[in-house]
C-alpha cells in the first residue's frame, strides 16, 4: 500500500507491483496517480547550469551564488512537496527576506477556516455523515478523480448505509455541462450559472425562507432533512466570488465547507505560513507585507525566482510568465518541464511519495504520511536545507 | 450494436439449415447473442458472399469486444475514477468495507478492478445481469465520460 500524490484526495489504498526497478502494476490509482509511479523514471531533469550539463553540487553551488547576489528573491510552487521541505523554504525565505508564494488560489477561503470563521470537516465524516453535497465551480471527476468515489457521493458510510441513491443528495453549481454535472441524475440538481454572488444571495434567501428559483428552493428542502450538508468549492467559486461574508454567511447555514484544492499539499503550505506569519500565501519576509508572485514579476520587483517542484508555465498567463525571462531562475524539480527549459538552473530532486517519504496535509487539513517505494539520494528536503546553510 | 434484420439482409436468405438452424433469421439472432460464429454458414464462404461477409465482419466486430454480459469497456475514454466499482451492487454486497466504502475492492475475484488508470473487466460471471439475467446498468449510469456501454445501447 502506497499513498499517491497525484491531487489532494492522497489516496492510501494504492497497490504497486514491482520488477526491480520498473513499476509494473498500479492497482486501484486513477490514470493520474497510476501516470506518477508508471513513468516516475521518464523525462528526468538533468542538473543544468546555464543550460549545460553539469553535476548537482556544482549546480547547488551555482544557485547558492545566485540567492547571495540577488535583491530580491521570491520563492513560488512547494505544491507538489512534502511539509518537511515547505518549512525549510519558509525558512529560507525568512532568513534572506524573500517573499513565498504557492500555486493554489484557494488563500482566501483558507484563511478563514484557519481562523475558524467557516466551519469546516474531514472527508471521513462526509463519508459517514453528509446528505447534501454540493460541487461548487469545480469539475472533481476530472481534477481530482477519485473524489467522489472515495469520500463523498458514492461510498456508504455510518449514517448513510443505503449508498447514493437514498442516502446523498448531489448538487452541482458550474458555468458548463462538465462531467461532475453529468453525474447528477436521480436525487440531484445541476444548476447551470454564470453569477456565483447572486446564487449564494438567492440560497441565503431561501434559507431564511424567502423567494427563490424552483432548483434552490428544492435544495433548501433537502437541506433541511439532514444536520450534516457540505459544499466544495473549487477555483471557479474563489474566482466567481466578489466578497466572501455573503459566502461565510451561506455556508455557516448550509453546514461546512472543505476546498476542492487539486495541489497535492498546497493545505500543508497554507497551514505552515498561517503558524508563522498569520497570513497564508503571499507574503514578503522583507517588507512583512502582502505581495503576490504574479504582481512581483509583473512589477519587475524581484531579480531571482527559487521554483520548488512546480510548473508555471504550465498554469500562469503568457504575459506574466514571459517576464521570467528577465529574472534569474532556478528550478528545483524531479521531471523535465517547461521551467526547466527556460530556467537558468536546474536541480534535479525525489518525486514525493515515490522516492522520497514526508508527510502531506490532505485538502480538509488530515495528515497523511507518505510510504515511498524507493530511495532517492537527492530530496527537496536536503538540496533546500543545502541552500539555507550555503547561505 | 447491429440489429438481427441488418444482418439477414446480407445472409443468403435459402434457410438451408446447414448451419443447424431453421432459418437465416434465428442464424441472425445466434450471431449477435454469440452463441453461433459466422463461418458456421457455409454458404457464406463462398466468394460471390465475399462483400457481404466483409459487411457483416464490420458489423460484428463491436459485439467481439464485448464480454458476456454485453459490457464493453473503451479503456482510452476511461480516467480511472473507480466510481463504477463503488457502485456496482454485487461489490457492495461482498465486500461493504472495501468496494462499498470506496476503497479499492478487496476481493480475490472481482467484477471490475481499476489497473494501471483504467477500469478492466476480470470475472464477469458474478456480475447480476450474468447470473440473474437483471437489466443493471448502475456502472454505465456512473460513468461521465462514457468509457462504459453495455452492447444493446451502441
Amino acid at each position: 500500500m502506497v499513498v499517491c500524490t497525484g491531487c489532494s484526495c492522497l489516496c492510501d489504498d494504492v497497490e504497486v507491483e514491482l520488477d526491480g526497478e520498473r513499476v509494473v502494476k498500479v492497482k486501484h490509482a486513477c490514470r493520474i496517480g497510476a501516470g506518477i509511479f508508471l513513468n516516475y523514471n521518464v523525462s528526468r531533469a538533468e542538473p543544468m547550469v546555464n543550460g549545460k550539463p553539469t553535476d548537482i553540487d556544482e549546480a547547488v553551488e551555482k544557485a547558492i551564488e545566485i540567492l547571495k547576489d540577488s535583491r530580491k528573491v521570491a520563492i513560488y510552487g512547494l505544491d507538489n512537496t512534502t511539509l518537511e521541505a515547505q518549512k525549510i523554504a519558509i525558512d529560507l525565505a525568512e532568513k534572506i527576506g524573500a517573499m513565498i508564494d504557492n500555486g493554489s488560489k484557494f488563500g482566501r477561503l483558507v484563511e478563514l477556516m484557519l481562523k475558524n470563521e467557516i466551519p469546516t470537516t474531514t472527508l471521513e465524516d462526509v463519508k459517514d455523515y453528509a446528505y447534501v453535497i454540493v460541487y461548487w465551480g469545480c469539475d472533481v471527476h476530472n481534477s481530482m478523480p477519485r473524489h467522489m468515489s472515495r469520500y463523498t457521493y458514492y461510498p456508504r458510510g455510518k449514517k448513510r448505509q443505503r449508498g447514493y441513491e437514498e442516502d446523498r443528495f448531489l448538487v452541482v453549481v458550474d458555468v458548463r455541462r462538465s462531467h461532475t454535472a453529468m453525474l447528477a441524475k436521480k436525487n440531484a440538481v445541476f444548476i447551470e450559472t454564470n453569477d456565483d454572488q447572486k446564487l449564494v444571495r438567492e440560497f441565503i434567501c431561501a434559507l431564511n425562507g424567502g423567494v427563490a428559483s424552483r432548483e434552490v428552493l428544492r435544495i433548501v428542502k433537502e437541506v433541511k432533512k439532514s444536520e450534516f450538508n457540505v459544499v466544495f468549492g473549487g477555483e471557479g467559486l474563489i474566482k466567481g466570488l466578489k466578497n466572501l461574508e455573503d459566502f461565510v454567511e451561506f455556508v455557516k447555514m448550509f453546514g461546512y465547507f472543505i476546498p476542492a484544492d487539486y495541489h497535492p499539499n498546497s493545505m500543508g503550505f497554507f497551514r505552515t505560513m498561517f503558524e508563522r506569519t498569520g497570513r497564508v500565501d503571499s507574503y514578503d519576509f522583507g517588507t512583512d507585507s502582502e505581495m503576490s508572485f504574479e504582481n512581483a514579476l509583473i512589477n519587475g520587483q524581484i531579480d531571482t525566482v527559487l521554483i520548488v517542484a512546480d510548473d508555471p508555465p504550465n498554469s500562469m498567463p503568457f504575459d506574466v510568465i514571459r517576464k521570467l525571462a528577465d529574472v534569474n531562475t532556478i528550478v528545483l524539480d524531479p521531471k523535465r518541464s517547461f521551467t526547466s527549459k527556460i530556467a537558468d538552473i536546474v536541480i534535479p530532486s525525489a518525486i514525493s511519495g515515490v522516492e522520497c517519504g514526508g508527510t502531506m496535509i490532505r485538502s480538509d487539513g488530515v495528515c497523511v504520511e507518505l510510504k515511498p517505494i524507493f530511495k532517492s539520494k537527492f530530496d527537496d528536503v536536503k538540496i533546500l536545507r543545502r541552500i539555507e546553510r550555503g547561505l | 450494436m447491429p440489429s438481427p434484420m441488418d444482418i439477414y439482409k446480407l445472409l443468403p436468405k435459402t434457410n438451408c439449415k446447414l448451419c443447424g438452424e431453421q432459418t437465416c433469421m434465428s442464424f441472425a439472432f445466434k450471431l449477435i447473442t454469440r452463441e453461433k460464429r459466422l463461418e458456421d454458414c457455409k454458404p457464406l464462404l463462398s466468394p460471390e458472399f465475399g462483400e457481404q461477409r466483409r459487411k457483416i465482419e464490420e458489423m460484428l466486430r463491436v459485439v467481439e469486444k464485448a464480454t458476456e454480459t454485453g459490457l464493453v469497456v473503451n479503456e482510452d475514454l476511461c480516467i480511472g475514477c473507480g466510481s463504477c466499482i463503488v457502485v456496482c451492487p454485487v461489490h457492495v454486497y461482498e465486500d461493504p468495507e472495501g468496494a462499498g466504502s470506496g476503497f479499492g475492492v478487496r476481493l480475490e475475484n472481482p467484477i471490475l478492478i481499476v489497473e494501471n488508470g483504467v477500469v478492466r473487466v476480470v470475472n464477469v460471471e458474478l456480475c447480476r445481469r450474468y447470473k440473474e439475467k437483471t437489466i443493471c446498468v448502475a456502472c454505465r449510469e456512473n460513468c461521465p465520460t462514457s468509457a462504459i456501454a453495455f452492447l444493446e445501447e451502441l
